[in-house]
């Protein structure tokens, strides 16, 4: 992604999903909403929850953790979901917590390690970061000094046809 | 400054792009046989315009190629070319690469070579027609331009030059003073004879020369106003011989009641009969419409008379077509001294006396405007806004309506309210309304040069032009529609030895149609050509592992497969389809309009591909319906009835198929929860609604629904804006209390298979 290219630091947004921690680019956020029962979609990939009404715009509502392959969220207090703009297209994302907005530098993301399978290009890149974050993981004792936050490419996530019909 | 250059060169652009297209259409009409005089002054206005435009933004190149064009037309126009079906050819490859030197204008395309064409148009010109076509009227060979006129137009511009500042009227009326008591006999009189010596010289060198040109001009008010100098356009005559042998000052009035601003003169001005009538008219090229010329070949005995006896002769009288009238009106000054003959020869003096008066306070403009219709351009995402807002208004409609009591909703008001929003709404779709023919337009040249670069004779048939589709449609189905017909020529029809094995006729059909069917326009390409080879399709399906080896696809299937990504069956790639990137686009393109591309295919008889489009953001009239506990819209238009089916009154047909029994006629039915894959909470049948609706592909058929819950009109939210079409819906509406409900597809509901049975659900969506 271009993000390799930009010099200097870059705002993200991170959130717990499925016990890990992502980040999407802050750019990208639109906005985040409580979580609310989308109307369901027929014959469509079971991540995506359906669609729900944002402004006046039919905007579908991606079950995340499934889109990446975890079990999918519970629906909890403190669910909610992303609302971000893939190109011209929007999405809400439905995740665990939100938990903050860090600044990062460009030279701190580390590239994906290619063992993964399947779906590897939708984390753009890992970076660690340090402080409140894991404040509210209390479980993660063994990454006092800092937390492994997995950057998402939101283009690779985007809901064009080609997902569909690669299943 | 550039940039309002650029916005007027962009304006210009556009009109380029709207006369290509009329004079397309002109040409592919004469093409058909229609060479009414109509048509091909239609083709001509539109070369014509598109070279005065080129000329005023100094692309040269262009300007001079459609000067030669238009030179044929003119001829054409003129009968003295006739416009048989070679010339007509010719005239299309001329438009062609008229077409070609647009784009490079716009700076899309390099410069074309026009040099062949320029030589096979001044062919034309020449021989009058296309060589070793017969053509009926031989006219006398352009006679060499006698040499006679050059001395002639030496001098004139030397009693012109007389006025070096350029203001002609002054200049005109200084003759007139020196001339007064006869303006027949004025200063210029001797120049006649110069002519005569002309034409003397001509018969002798051309047997029987033509006679003199008597043109007569009047500049309106309205060619001062724009700037448009008389004494240029005298001086351009006079450059080809010319002479002004009167000038008409009738309408000049006193002193004091002089308006400096208008035109109050009539010259006339004798020109040798030698030079072409097309040079002539040129010098008139940017005079206001509404002035007067009039140019007329003087067949009597070219007598050195003055003007007014000659123009009442009249003969072979010809009206120069200016670009924005049909035909020059008559300018008030024409009108006047037409009365002042009248009173000479003793008629109706009173009509003569208001006629004289009259068009001196009225110009003629305001009538013109009448005529032609006006129009403004409006920036296409003004009109969005409009189109949105509006969408807006309908949902908020819809809310107050939720919101008020039953009694309420009743009332005069609201349905008054609703009914003006649907108008507006109604009235700004239709702002953005265009008819199809303009995405048609191009279709025409593209077969030819397939045709060409096949070797496959191609005719093409259209059908439902004036189909009105929203303009943002039209522009984007231009590219799948010409992959479509790239790919019906290249790959569906058959070179024509084939074709005559097949007992075909050797050239081809493609049929191109458009039609309206509810909110959706099907817009079908068709040959009948060899149809899909579906095992050759198979095959390469297979191959690169699109399709399992042992996939059980039906026959219809096989034929969705060629849209598939990267799937291209072109044994030889050639360079007009087949690089593999071909209907996969098409249908992710139509798919992105919300819309969705059906292929039939009969082998041996041919291939079709109907586009079905939605006719973007509309108004639906649907009924709400519960399937599975979830709300969804069924477009009201396709209802024919509802009926709660009493025990018995379904039926199996097959473990999964069934029909309801309507007044003895068995309709099959599909359960709308199956379909979706949605419980019914083990609603029983005879708790159901069964809602027989039409559809195109299978006439009626019964949907079975839980509940209706109302009536009412949605605004439709296609799903692809966001996320991508979904194989039996229609779209997505918000309700009244912010809620979606989906918009049911029925054409696509009522041939799909339930859920769980669809084998290739990414392929089906």
């Amino acid at each position: 992604m271009s993000s390799f290219e930009t010099v200097g630091d870059r705002k993200i947004v991170t959130f717990s999903l499925a016990n890990q921690t992502f980040g999407i680019d802050m750019s990208s956020l639109i906005e985040i909403r409580e979580w609310e029962t989308p109307t369901p979609l027929p014959t469509v990939p079971g991540y995506i929850k359906g669609v729900t009404n944002l402004r006046g715009n039919v905007v579908p509502v991606i079950g995340l953790a499934e889109r990446l392959g975890w079990e999918p969220s519970k629906i909890h207090a403190r669910s909610c979901v992303l609302v971000v703009s893939i190109g011209d297209k929007q999405a809400g994302f439905l995740v665990d917590e939100v938990s903050d907005i860090v600044t990062i530098g460009s030279q701190e993301v580390q590239p994906a390690p290619d063992v993964q399978i399947g779906d590897e290009r939708v984390i753009q890149g890992l970076v660690r970061i340090t402080g409140r974050t894991g404040e509210g993981k209390t479980e993660k004792s063994e990454e006092e000094s800092g937390q492994m936050v997995l950057l998402l490419d939101l283009d690779a996530l985007s809901l064009t046809r080609h997902l569909d019909l690669a299943a | 400054m550039s940039d309002e250059l650029d916005e007027i060169q962009a304006i210009f652009f556009e009109e380029c792009t709207e006369g290509l297209t009329t004079a397309e259409e002109g040409l592919s009409a004469m093409q058909a046989g229609d060479t009414s005089a109509d048509v091909i002054a239609g083709v001509f206005r539109a070369v014509h315009s598109i070279k005065g435009g080129a000329g005023a933004f100094g692309h040269t190149d262009l300007t001079a190629f459609a000067h030669r064009f238009e030179n044929v037309l003119d001829e054409v126009r003129a009968g003295k070319i006739v416009p048989t079906p070679g010339v007509t050819a010719v005239m299309l490859r001329a438009f062609d690469l008229l077409s070609d030197h647009v784009s490079a204008a716009m700076g899309q395309a390099s410069r074309p070579d026009d040099a062949a064409m320029l030589v096979e148009l001044d062919q034309v010109l020449e021989n009058k027609g296309v060589a070793g076509e017969a053509v009926a009227p031989a006219p006398a060979a352009a006679p060499a331009p006698a040499p006679a006129p050059a001395p002639v137009a030496m001098e004139a511009p030397a009693a012109a030059d007389a006025d070096p500042f350029g203001f002609e009227p002054v200049a005109i009326s200084l003759d007139d003073l020196d001339g007064a008591a006869a303006p027949d006999a004025d200063e210029f009189g001797f120049t006649p004879v110069h002519v005569d010596i002309a034409d003397l010289d001509a018969p002798a060198e051309a047997g029987g020369g033509p006679g003199d040109w008597i043109v007569t001009f009047g500049p309106s008010r309205a060619a001062l106003a724009n700037a448009g100098e008389p004494l240029l356009v005298v001086r351009e005559l006079e450059e080809l011989g010319g002479k002004v042998t009167a000038v008409d000052t009738d309408a000049l009035p006193a002193l004091r009641d002089l308006d400096p601003e208008n035109a109050y003169f009539v010259w006339t001005l004798r020109l040798p009969g030698t030079v072409e009538e097309s040079s002539i008219n040129d010098c008139f090229d940017f005079v206001a419409p509404d002035s007067l010329v009039r140019v007329e070949r003087e067949e009597s005995a070219p007598v050195a008379e003055a003007a007014p006896a000659p123009e009442t002769a009249a003969p072979a009288l010809t009206l120069v077509d200016m670009p924005a009238a049909e035909g020059a009106l008559p300018s008030p000054r024409e009108m006047a001294r037409e009365g002042d003959l009248d009173a000479m020869l003793g008629m109706v003096q009173a009509i003569a006396e208001t006629n004289t008066v009259a068009p001196a306070d009225k110009p003629k403009t305001p009538d013109r405007t009448e005529a032609v219709s006006q129009t403004i351009r409006v920036d296409l995402t003004k009109l969005d806004m409009l189109l949105n807002l509006v969408g807006e208004l309908v949902i908020r409609n819809s809310i107050l309506s939720d919101r008020l009591s039953a009694a309420d909703q009743q009332k005069v008001e609201l349905p008054e309210l609703a009914r003006l929003t649907r108008q507006i709404q109604d009235n700004v779709m239709s702002l953005r309304a265009q008819p199809i023919r303009q995405a048609f337009s191009r279709v025409p040249r593209m077969l030819r040069d397939l045709g060409t670069e096949t070797g496959k004779q191609v005719v093409l048939e259209t059908y439902g032009e004036t189909t009105e589709v929203d303009k943002t449609v039209i522009e984007k189905i231009g590219d799948p529609l010409t992959h479509m017909i790239r790919n019906a020529v290249d790959h569906g029809l058959e070179t024509p030895e084939e074709r005559l094995a097949a007992g075909k006729p050797a050239e081809g059909t493609i049929k191109l149609s458009a039609e309206q069917k509810g909110a959706r326009i099907y817009l079908r390409v068709e040959d009948d050509g060899r149809g899909i080879n579906r095992e050759r399709v198979r095959a390469k399906a297979v191959e690169r592992g699109i399709i399992a080896e042992d996939a059980n696809l039906t026959p219809e299937e096989i034929d969705q497969l060629i849209c598939a990504p990267g799937f291209s069956t072109a044994e030889v790639i050639s360079n007009i389809s087949g690089r593999g990137v071909g209907m996969d686009v098409v249908r992710s393109n139509v798919e992105a309009l919300g819309g969705r591309l059906e292929i039939a295919s009969r082998p041996g008889k041919g291939t079709s591909f109907t586009m079905i489009l939605p006719l973007t953001l509309a108004i639906l009239d649907g009924m709400m319906v519960r399937i599975g506990g979830q709300r969804f819209v069924l477009p009201l238009g396709n209802v024919i009835e509802t009926i709660q089916p009493e025990q018995g009154q379904v039926k199996h047909t097959t473990p999964e198929t069934e029909v309801v029994d309507v007044r003895g006629q068995y309709i099959p039915i599909k359960r709308a929860c199956d379909l979706f894959g949605l419980s019914n909470n083990g609603r029983r049948v005879e708790d159901s609604l069964v809602v027989i609706v039409e559809s195109e592909a299978l006439g009626q058929v019964g949907l079975m629904v839980d509940t209706i819950d109302d009536r009412r009109e949605v605004v439709i939210k296609s799903l692809d804006q966001n996320l991508f079409p979904i194989r039996g819906l229609g779209g997505a509406t918000i309700l009244g209390d912010g809620s979606i409900a989906l918009i049911l597809d029925i054409e696509a509901l009522a041939t799909a298979s339930p859920a769980h049975r669809n084998p290739v659900k990414g392929m089906a969506a």
